[in-house]
């Protein structure tokens, strides 16, 4: 069994993670095997071009021959990588007793076939005399990130939101649980811009719960990834779309994956920045979105931006003091790192939130955010952390000295001594160690 | 105190590749090889390497007798459109402007064409160029893509070329930029030799041309970050001989400069490139 863990962190594990059966049918739709192949790591990636005409099974002794002593290790993370995906098939050859691999066959057709012919999306788009008034990209762009904008104001707040989406207050509910969980187990990570790390887990969510509304998963994966080789800013018409998947495009469509518009006669749907990025990995996404927050030495926090949703992230974990038409002045205190260290952010989300936001002019500056902040915000942070309880048991009044030394002895064999005073003979040990101790006792009597 | 690490914005493997591609009429008149089958492999390869990441980048620049010129360039907007359902843009695009230039190409004279030999493919052109397009990928902001270039050549060298190729060569080697070769012509090719040396690069000839795509997705698909771990082919033996300056033929024993370090077949009292 592979030994990679897999936590579905993107869509690729999500797909990994699927049944056997469900993975053949989706590898042969052509784009997903690209998206798959794009999402492997480096090493990954080249062994499947290579076996990718190779008919009959490679001896894994001959794989593990191209590489070098010191990349072993990424060999093996490749390797399981392919197996965990399905894309390698795992085989024992009894005759020369050694382990080969193979490419999966369907895979393997898909992929060819896209080499020699290239992929071809399932509709076209639709000639520009009927497409009259289409967004320009920056609009397009524009537009996504205010629906996405909206969206998450409404879940994180809902009554600040101006205009209510068309997605089901029940599924709402449902996102809203979830992403309040996590704040406790996971601890999303304030660091990518535009919060888009939260679109995989709103993804997740959408795709975990469709089961449950009865959309087939495996359909609903394959068809957010073949949206996601459509054109951006190209129109689509709705009627090349089966009735299941007009029903998914509504919803996409209040996330800021598509924008809907309606013709005389037809309408369309029109691809944004936010579903191409669906299939690439989050490393990958443009996070090259410039950044708008400054932090000085006097940990006041000037944020050029004009994004609710920007305001409400600084007023988690900075004290928000007053709001211009193109800027947010807040100063990082105290109290406002303790509540959202209450909240359940840590430290190390802030510092990289602030780094990864600092804006173009501080950008190049090393460091971007000011040493004697950071170092604070964590310092602050330990502040929390200064007391540690452990359950523990207390002995006191031991008969003699030798009882009192076999005591400790034990509780250090087990790792449970917490505190000992050998003078006046006093003990302290783990709870989970009490049991040992005491029995220990017994038997001196 | 932990510091965390700075995230990584950028895969590693996210190459940008040039390709040169040889098209001079009479090489590939007398190569048992037919360009055509030559071409269909070389575009499956480079298919593939825009299949292996979203972000990958490839430009084929056409090495001709006279002239070289762009020919591809899948960054470019144009690409978008001229889908037609049989052939992915690549193909027909790239053939397109193929055909285009070489008719161009056949109708600028040549210079000078000794009689009896084969004249060469302008190899320093072509260097220069994806130099030049190289640079500008360098200058389009903080995260750029890895660049590497690979020249596919079936010529032989015109020693002509001599200094222009050492020129492209050193440059290369100061921004770093590995030159690949894949050659196959029938002899080895000296410069290009020195080319993949000089720059840490792979120089490769195919045994069967036949089996190309094979030989170009296993060895020169390898992007530049995972070449440090794996076993790649590697030279036996480099052909360093240089060509005199003064008549561009290929020397091995001949008077250098002492300040400048030109390199003649015969004596002269002044050195004509630094006096």
């Amino acid at each position: 069994m592979p030994e990679v863990r897999i936590i579905a962190k993107n869509f690729m594990d999500m797909v990994a993670s699927m049944p056997a059966i469900k993975l053949d049918k989706l590898y042969q739709n052509g784009f997903i095997c690209e998206a798959i192949l794009r999402s492997l790591p480096p090493l990954a990636k080249k062994y499947v071009l290579q076996l990718l005409h190779i008919d009959g099974p490679v001896p894994a002794k001959l794989l593990a021959e191209w590489v070098l002593p010191d990349g072993l290790s990424k060999h093996k993370v490749a390797i399981d990588r392919l197996v965990q995906l399905r894309v390698f098939v795992e085989a024992f050859d009894n005759r020369k007793n050694e382990k080969t691999y193979q490419v999966n066959s369907t895979y393997q057709k898909s992929l060819q076939n896209l080499l020699v012919h290239g992929g071809t999306l399932p509709r076209e788009s639709m000639p520009s005399n009927i497409t009259v008034r289409l967004p320009t990209l920056e609009d397009l762009e524009t537009y996504a990130l205010e629906q996405w904008e909206c969206f998450l104001l409404q879940l994180i707040s809902p009554s600040h939101v101006d205009k209510t989406l068309n997605i089901s207050s029940s599924l709402m509910k449902v996102f809203q649980r979830r992403l309040l969980s996590q704040r406790d187990r996971e601890a999303p990570k304030l660091t990518e811009s535009g919060f888009q790390f939260l679109l995989w887990y709103i993804i997740r969510e959408y795709i975990t719960n469709s089961e449950e509304r009865g959309v087939d998963a495996g359909d609903l994966i394959s068809f957010m990834l073949e949206l996601s080789f459509h054109v951006i800013g190209e129109a689509y018409n709705i009627n090349t779309l089966t009735e299941f998947q007009r029903n998914i495009i509504k919803d996409l469509a209040d996330l800021g994956l598509v924008k809907l518009q309606q013709g005389r006669k037809e309408s369309w749907f029109i691809p944004t920045k936010l579903a191409t990025n669906l299939s690439v990995s989050m490393t990958e996404s443009s996070s090259r979105k410039e950044g708008f927050v400054v932090v000085e030495t006097n940990f006041r926090v000037y944020a050029y931006s004009t994004s609710k949703l920007h305001c409400e992230i600084l007023r988690l974990f900075s004290r928000v003091e007053y709001q211009l038409p193109n800027l947010i002045v807040g100063a990082i205190t105290k109290e406002s790192l303790y509540n959202a260290f209450d909240n359940g952010i840590t430290a190390d989300q802030i510092v990289s939130f602030l780094r990864q936001n600092a804006h173009p002019r501080v950008a190049q500056r090393v460091p971007a955010v000011p040493e004697n902040v950071t170092d604070q915000i964590r310092l602050w942070e330990s502040d929390l952390n200064r007391v540690e309880m452990t359950e523990a048991y207390y002995y006191d009044e031991f008969p003699s000295r030798d009882v009192f030394e076999g005591a400790c002895d034990c509780a250090r064999e087990w790792s449970g001594l917490l505190w000992e005073d050998s003078k006046k003979m006093h003990l302290v040990v783990k709870s989970e160690v009490h049991t040992y101790v005491r029995d220990f006792l017994r038997r001196q009597k | 105190m932990t510091t965390s690490a700075p995230s990584k914005n950028y895969a590693d493997d996210v190459s940008l590749l040039v390709v040169t591609l040889d098209t001079n009429p009479f090489f590939w008149s007398s190569f048992p090889f037919h360009f055509s089958e030559f071409l269909s492999q070389v575009l499956a390869f480079l298919n593939s390497i825009l299949l292996l990441g979203q972000l990958n980048q490839v430009v084929v620049i056409a090495t001709g007798c006279n002239s070289c010129s762009y020919v591809y360039d899948s960054a470019s907007d144009k690409n978008h459109a001229s889908t037609n359902g049989t052939m992915p843009a690549i193909y027909s695009n790239l053939l397109h402007n193929l055909d285009e230039f070489v008719a161009k190409d056949q109708q600028l004279t040549t210079p000078h064409h000794k009689p009896g030999t084969i004249p060469s493919s302008l190899l320093s052109g072509a260097l220069s160029m994806a130099l030049c397009y190289i640079q500008r990928a360098f200058r389009s902001g903080p995260m750029h893509p890895q660049p590497r270039i690979l020249c596919l050549q079936g010529s032989t060298d015109g020693p002509e070329q001599y200094v222009a190729i050492m020129n492209a060569i050193f440059s290369a080697q100061r921004s770093v930029v590995p030159v690949d070769s894949c050659f196959i012509g029938s002899n080895n090719s000296a410069f290009l030799q020195q080319a993949s040396y000089i720059t840490g690069g792979i120089y490769y000839r195919p045994p069967q041309m036949e089996g190309l795509f094979q030989y170009l997705s296993t060895v020169f698909a390898t992007d530049l970050h995972s070449r440090e771990f794996l076993r790649l082919p590697k030279s036996l033996g480099v052909d360093f001989r240089a060509s005199c300056f003064c008549h561009k033929q290929t020397i091995d024993m001949g008077y250098v400069c002492s300040v400048c370090l030109s390199i003649f077949c015969e004596h002269h009292d002044k050195c004509s490139t630094c006096r």
